[in-house]
């Protein structure tokens, strides 16, 4: 018969009206990410034993870091001294994190990294120890 | 037509500066330009994936007058979402010179912004900036759809504060 499925069309949209709405009102409300998310990664200096796993790790090698001499002379090992991610070309893999014996570089859920310069984007190790919000519950 | 600027002293200079009618028509101008950016569908790779994501229902573009267009001569905003091989830059540029002013360039993940993991490849450009100016860069690979919301909210503070004070955004990241 002609028209019905004007009707049936119509009879779907009224009865989505009711339904839930699936739009996310991100801006506004913060966005949960699942815990298996991959943001940007938050490193602990303390924590960092300089075996340099993470840069032979890092398919891009966007990881640079730089150890020194525990200052305490009773210990042995390094410190470490700087620790930049080039987020430039950071891909997110998430390989540094599983490779790490200690946890001392973790990813955390942050996802708000747009930014106007692309020098903003070549993260040292005060902003990535200062990024400790959000930190992935589960590592490995 | 033409007004004389000769004879103006720098008090008069400043009072024109401060001219109350023309900001507010610069501020309507970038609430409006703000708040319609039509990009160009340009997906070259993973990143476009997630672009035609955000357009989808779940993080609804059209909240913020974004809205696809198909031509470069109907779009404000070029969304270069993807890698950029060495190949496609003359296209990459040449749409950029067939889209009206004002306009703005988007770089969608880090093959847009660096080259990201094509950064030793021979045939890849070294980030879309080499060849069209790009006003924000969001990282990721590919970055998440609320990312890619974020970077927009980004550029439309930036068109917002242009406009109001009249000088360029500062580089800083907060």
């Amino acid at each position: 018969m002609w028209g019905t499925g004007f009707f049936k069309g119509l009879g779907f949209t009224l009865k989505m009206l009711t339904e839930k709405k699936v739009t996310h009102k991100y801006p506004d409300e913060p966005y949960i990410m699942p815990d298996r998310f991959r943001g940007i990664q938050h490193f602990e200096p303390d924590k960092c034993i300089v075996c340099n796993q993470c840069v032979r790790v890092c398919p891009t090698g966007c990881i640079n870091l730089v150890g020194k001499a525990n200052p305490d002379p009773e210990k042995k090992g390094k410190v470490i001294d700087t620790y930049d991610i080039n987020f430039e070309i950071c891909i997110l893999c998430d390989l540094c994190t599983e490779v790490c014996p200690t946890e001392a570089i973790v990813m955390t859920n942050n996802f708000e990294l747009a930014t106007y310069s692309r020098d903003y984007l070549m993260k040292d190790l005060k902003w990535l120890s200062e990024n400790n919000k959000n930190v992935r519950e589960e590592n490995h | 037509m033409g007004v004389n600027l000769e004879g103006i002293t720098p008090e008069e200079q400043q009072e024109l500066e401060r001219n109350v009618l023309l900001t507010s028509l610069e501020q309507v101008k970038g609430w409006a330009r703000s708040s319609s950016l039509w990009p160009m569908t340009f997906g070259l790779a993973c990143c476009a994936i997630e672009m035609m994501g955000t357009g989808g229902s779940h993080y609804d573009f059209d909240r913020f007058g974004v809205i696809f267009r198909a031509s470069p001569r109907q779009s404000d905003v070029m969304m270069v979402a993807g890698t950029v091989t060495k190949k496609m830059a003359p296209i990459v540029r040449r749409l950029y010179d067939q889209m009206p002013e004002p306009r703005w360039v988007i770089a969608v993940g880090v093959c847009a912004t660096a080259g990201g993991p094509y950064i030793n490849s021979y045939n890849v450009v070294k980030g879309v900036d080499q060849i069209v100016p790009v006003d924000v860069y969001i990282p990721g690979c590919p970055p998440s759809p609320v990312a890619i919301i974020y970077g927009v909210n980004k550029l439309q503070e930036k068109i917002m504060y242009e406009a109001k004070t009249g000088k360029r955004v500062p580089n800083t990241n907060d």
